[in-house]
């Protein structure tokens, strides 16, 4: 909300510099999000109208004129501006004016013309950017005055107010709530309204819906003349952004932003019959005053003639009843509606108002009727007429909340500060608590009309805090051994695997957990959100891929020519939403990210690179098999003691076409979890071998359609207990050699050890010779010497 | 006159020492020791001489024998050391190394990374909790109330089945709370969402590190040296912290936190970094109702909690200007971080 700095003195001393006032409210609580400093504070700008204009002699981009500066006698002076004409009223910087940019205005020569001023754009006054040309001011302005008064400076803060303090919601209830924490006393020029109030009486009103309208009243103003505000009232209302309408509604709008309580004036002579405050039926139409037809529910709440809503009960009234120039009489409503019931309404019809807004928030019962007979007493000196002696009113204003009881020991403890009761008792005094009971350690408070959200102790001690400053706490150094868990580990574990494969050369990515609608075309489908906000965030994500195929485009895109990804985080499994922690590897484009002087080609990453990554994670048991997908071209299953808990394979062309890429795309996904549970055990000493190994090499051609794998297994099942490893180093198939077709070449390096003695060379010929005997007898190996 | 084995020696030693390369020293060796060599023939002449004069002779010829040997090694050591550092000085030791691939960790989680391990050696282990999160977990147990503005569709992304994804890690609050009695010291690292337009300093989904310390006697005190103890390790010794009154409707006092440093650009504008404040007791009230005990009784325990912006402690402590470059990924943007 917008605040007039000017408004607020008229109850309140504030501290001389703003700077001051917004560092009281901001640690007090209230938060200032802009400072805007509006109008002229300066001397020596009066208004001048320009009478004559010409060339310079001298300057191309200069003009002379002369100006009228209501002395008598004219006053010449040389000005680069082009947007005027003569008989423009412009403001007039007089020699020995201080602009605010710093500029002192002085009587000097131009390029051999004398100039006795400078005529200003609206920059050069301090307000405004336009510094395109001259401020032109209205004709009306008259010439000699001086400019403050056509633009009387003040500051506007605009404030956030958090959604519990509706009492903040006026300038009355800021100045109140500086008043406390300032501890100035707060003045109240409404005060005298309490006792004027006239009677209550409930002719020609009624509440069907109670509940949403504890309170409604209504008083009838006959006679008003309707017109435009003086300049006064309109000035106020402009300030804080409120646009004038006419003096009625102005006076409305008024008291709100003054006082806080939203009111109504109705065109009485529009109504037909008594006010009834009822639930709207379902479909009723409404036509409210911003021009739109509403299509009510039973939920809102209308303010009704015996006709038909005339207004959407504290958001908006309605067009058909408004007060406009011929109207003569008026009924002026002021009312408590309950604040969840505007809120629905106001949301539901996406209707939100500068009276919704403040019923939302709970508004004060106690000004409900001074705030009518403020408009009312305005209504009379600005528009005429007379007010009926009687007001209106049904229901009954909420009552008082409870009174609240304060330990003096738990304030303490929960500050961490000792303040001494009787600064307790002053602090809370100040934000208009009255202590109702009194005790040695504790007492109970009276809570103001105002301040419904103070309920309990903790409420006080935070008021306490806000008048104390919370910046007179020390911070305390204290601690507590925790014991570690589950969440500790898991997050320690997921921190070494993604340094892992950082050091692997893979940069980590982290993209959206909520997915555009074409990603779920990919997959399994998807959880959607009712309430999406973008094409891009429709539906939570059931797996890494596409996340890291839109890293994969846009930085293809930027020209990269190797990207090596990962992402560790969170999937969303269909149909319940089960949450998964997935890991997603893509591998693209070359291997090594720059050309080297001793590598002759810049090989491309390929499947056996993905291969390599994932062997290198530690997986317990880990195996790969083919498998079938849709998206891939190569589909392998990654299996872990033979479960499968994810896959790995190149990216079908199809899909690949949906982002362009050119070359192979490789992509795994899995779930952490099994990777990460075999990191967690503990790894105990083995003794390192003390006798030397043997090698010896094997190589064969064999059909190529044998795999590596069959090879391995085959010669595993020799169980030769001296066989510790067989590592493959030679592959070449058929197509490139002399082996002829559908063949291919593979050599093993076989390692033999005994971890107890040395071995003897004829021990390991013997072991040898028969793993070469079954490879060549089983697999029809062709063995090369 | 010396004997002319002697003679032998000294011409074979300046022969060797004069010898250009590994060639030129064998063929003295072979002229001097070979089978036919000056040196070696002496041996034959053994059988010559008198007997008398035979082991004056001999141990003459072992002598100048091994001398000469020695002489030879010792020349081809320093012929093939010379030949080795010869050819290593040709070595251009300004070429570029063999390059190792390196890989980056994303700026948010070398963030989040950071946050944790300062709350780690004050002593908080870590909890976690679900992104997707019933609506009494998000609002009720927090005692949000019903009608509260942030539980609308406008601010709050739901699913088709009522639930909705976490605008907060407070969530974690309360399962932690429900999980165990206290005391209670965690914090919990995660993703949050909100119904947000993505601009530069907004995101649907974001994150943040939430803390909550339960314990008897836990004050304002308490989180005000934890947080100015948290900030100033991160940003610095010198960092102003300020506490500022606030609302939000789990936390009774609230406050927000903003940090001011000359280490940070724009070091002279607070910065606001987390809202924080005291459980409610309507939070250990409801979470009692939950666990149908009384374990978290509003008279006995105390507590603080807070929700620090990871997102925007990573853009303040990188200077980041735009929050969007977190979830595009590009890696001339990642690998700044590297």
């Amino acid at each position: 909300m917008k605040f007039s700095v000017n408004w607020l003195r008229e109850f309140v001393d504030l501290p001389n510099k703003i700077d001051k006032l917004a560092e009281l409210l901001t640690l007090g609580g209230v938060e200032i999000e802009a400072i805007e400093r509006r109008g002229v504070n300066i001397d020596k700008i009066i208004v001048a109208q320009i009478t004559a204009s010409s060339q310079h002699p001298n300057a191309d981009r200069l003009t002379v004129c002369e100006v009228n500066d209501g002395s008598g006698t004219k006053r010449q002076i040389v000005c680069g501006a082009t947007n005027y004409k003569v008989g423009d009223k412009v403001p007039l910087a007089l020699p020995g004016a201080k602009l605010p940019n710093g500029l002192e205005i002085k009587k000097n020569t131009l390029r051999g013309v004398e100039s006795e001023g400078m005529l200003c754009s609206a920059k050069e006054l301090g307000f405004g950017e336009d510094a395109a040309g001259l401020l032109i001011l209205s004709l009306d302005a008259k010439v000699g005055a001086s400019i403050v008064d056509l633009f009387p400076s003040d500051t506007i803060l605009d404030v956030e107010i958090t959604p519990n303090r509706g009492d903040l919601l006026s300038h009355y209830g800021l100045a109140r709530e500086i008043s406390a924490l300032e501890g100035q006393p707060l003045r109240l020029p409404v005060e005298k309204l309490a006792d004027g109030a006239p009677a209550l009486q409930k002719k020609g009103l009624k509440i069907a819906a109670l509940h949403e309208c504890p309170f409604y009243s209504a008083r009838k103003i006959d006679n008003v003349k309707v017109g435009p505000s003086p300049a006064w009232l309109r000035a106020k209302i402009e300030s804080v952004g409120i646009r004038s309408i006419n003096n009625i509604v102005d006076i409305s709008n008024f008291v709100m932003f003054e006082l806080g309580q939203p009111t109504h004036a109705f065109d009485v002579d529009k109504l037909k019959g008594g006010i009834n405050v009822r639930l709207a039926r379902d479909g009723e139409k409404f036509l409210a005053l911003d021009g739109k037809t509403y299509s009510l529910a039973p939920e809102n709440l209308v303010i009704a003639d015996d006709e038909r809503a005339v207004g959407i009960g504290g958001v908006m009234g309605g067009e058909e009843t408004g007060v406009t120039e011929s109207t003569r009489n008026v009924l002026l409503e002021s009312a408590y509606f309950l604040p969840a019931s505007i809120r629905r309404t106001a949301r539901n019809l996406n209707l939100p108002s500068d009276a919704s807004y403040r019923f939302e928030r709970g508004v004060d019962p106690g000004m409900i009727l001074r705030a009518s007979q403020r408009a009312t007493e305005l209504i009379r000196e600005i528009a005429g007429g007379q007010s009926a002696k009687e007001i209106a009113a049904a229901g009954k204003l909420p009552a008082n909340h409870s009174d609240v009881s304060l330990s003096y020991q738990k304030c303490d403890q929960v500050l961490g500060l000792a303040i001494k009761p009787k600064a307790v008792d002053e602090f809370l005094a100040r934000f208009g608590l009255r202590k109702s009971k009194s005790a040695k350690t504790r007492s109970t408070w009276k809570i103001p009309s105002y301040r419904r959200d103070l309920q309990r102790d903790v409420d006080l001690i935070e008021e306490v805090v806000r008048a104390h400053g919370v910046q007179k706490i020390s911070g305390t150094n204290r601690s507590r051994f925790t014991l570690s868990n589950a969440a500790d580990r898991s997050h320690d574990l997921e921190s070494s695997l993604r340094a892992r494969l950082a050091a692997q050369g893979l940069s980590e990515a982290r993209t959206s957990k909520l997915t555009p609608r074409t990603a779920i075309a990919f997959g399994e489908g998807a959880i959607e959100l009712r309430n999406p906000l973008s094409e891009d965030h429709v539906a939570l994500r059931p797996s890494l891929v596409t996340g890291l195929l839109g890293v994969l485009d846009r930085n293809m895109r930027a020209g990269a020519e190797r990207v090596a990804i990962f992402e560790l985080g969170r999937v969303f499994v269909p149909p319940a939403g089960k949450e998964e922690r997935h890991l997603g590897i893509l591998l693209w484009g070359n291997a090594a990210s720059a050309p080297h002087w001793r590598t002759r080609e810049n090989r491309q990453l390929d499947f056996v690179d993905l291969k390599g990554t994932l062997e290198s994670l530690k997986i317990p048991a880990l195996s790969f098999r083919r498998g079938e997908d849709v998206d891939l071209a190569l589909a392998t299953e990654i299996l872990s003691w033979n479960r499968a808990i994810g896959f790995a394979g190149q990216l079908s062309a199809q899909r690949r076409s949906t982002i362009s890429a050119p070359g192979g795309v490789f992509f795994a996904e899995l779930e952490v979890d099994p990777i990460l549970s075999s990191d967690e055990t503990t790894k105990t000493f083995r003794e390192i071998e003390k006798f030397p190994a043997v090698t010896r090499d094997i190589a064969m051609i064999v059909p190529e359609k044998l795999s590596h794998a069959e090879i391995l297994r085959l010669i595993e099942t020799v169980n030769e207990p001296l066989l510790e490893s067989a590592q493959l180093f030679d592959l070449f198939s058929g197509s490139e050699s002399s082996l002829g077709p559908a063949r291919k070449s593979l050599a093993y390096r076989l390692t033999y050890r005994d971890r107890s003695r040395t071995l003897t060379s004829e021990e390991v010929t013997a072991a040898h010779a028969k793993i070469r005997e079954r490879l060549q007898r089983e697999l029809g190996a062709e063995l090369r010497e | 006159m010396s004997h002319p084995l002697e003679q032998l020696r000294e011409s074979a030693l300046r022969e060797i020492d004069a010898a250009g390369d590994a060639q030129a020293l064998e063929a003295v060796r072979v002229r001097y020791l070979g089978r036919n060599g000056s040196i070696s023939a002496w041996g034959d002449r053994m059988k010559t001489l008198d007997p008398e004069e035979r082991p004056v002779v001999g141990r003459l010829l072992n002598e100048v024998r091994n001398a000469v040997n020695a002489a030879i090694g010792q020349r081809a050591e320093k012929s093939r050391s010379q030949q080795e550092s010869d050819s290593l000085a040709k070595i251009d030791i300004s070429l570029p190394g063999t390059p190792q691939e390196r890989g980056s960790l994303h700026p948010l989680t070398q963030m989040l990374d950071r946050g944790i391990a300062i709350f780690r050696r004050m002593g908080f282990a870590l909890a976690d909790g679900p992104d997707i999160e019933t609506e009494w977990h998000c609002f009720d147990a927090l005692n949000t109330p019903r009608d509260h503005p942030a539980r609308n569709e406008q601010d709050t992304f739901y699913l088709p089945d009522g639930r909705l994804l976490r605008t907060h890690t407070s969530t974690v609050q309360i399962r932690a709370m429900q999980a165990a009695p206290p005391p209670i010291r965690v914090i919990a690292p995660g993703a949050a969402y909100r119904r947000d337009e993505v601009d530069a300093t907004h995101s649907a989904q974001f994150h943040q590190i939430e803390g909550l310390y339960i314990d008897e006697n836990v004050s304002v005190a308490d989180l005000k040296g934890t947080l100015e103890f948290f900030t100033r390790e991160l940003f610095g010794a010198d960092t102003a912290v300020r506490f500022r009154p606030h609302y939000f409707p789990f936390t009774e006092p609230s406050f927000e936190i903003d940090v001011r440093s000359k280490a940070l650009k724009g070091g002279e504008q607070w910065v606001e970094v987390a809202g924080s404040g005291m459980v409610h007791p309507a939070v250990f009230e409801e979470v009692n109702k939950a666990r149908g005990d009384d374990a978290y009784d509003p008279e006995k325990w105390t507590g603080f909690a807070f929700g620090l912006g990871m997102d925007r402690l990573a853009m303040i402590l990188f200077d980041i200007p735009d929050i969007r470059f977190f979830a595009q990924n590009d890696l001339r943007f990642l690998r700044q971080f590297a």
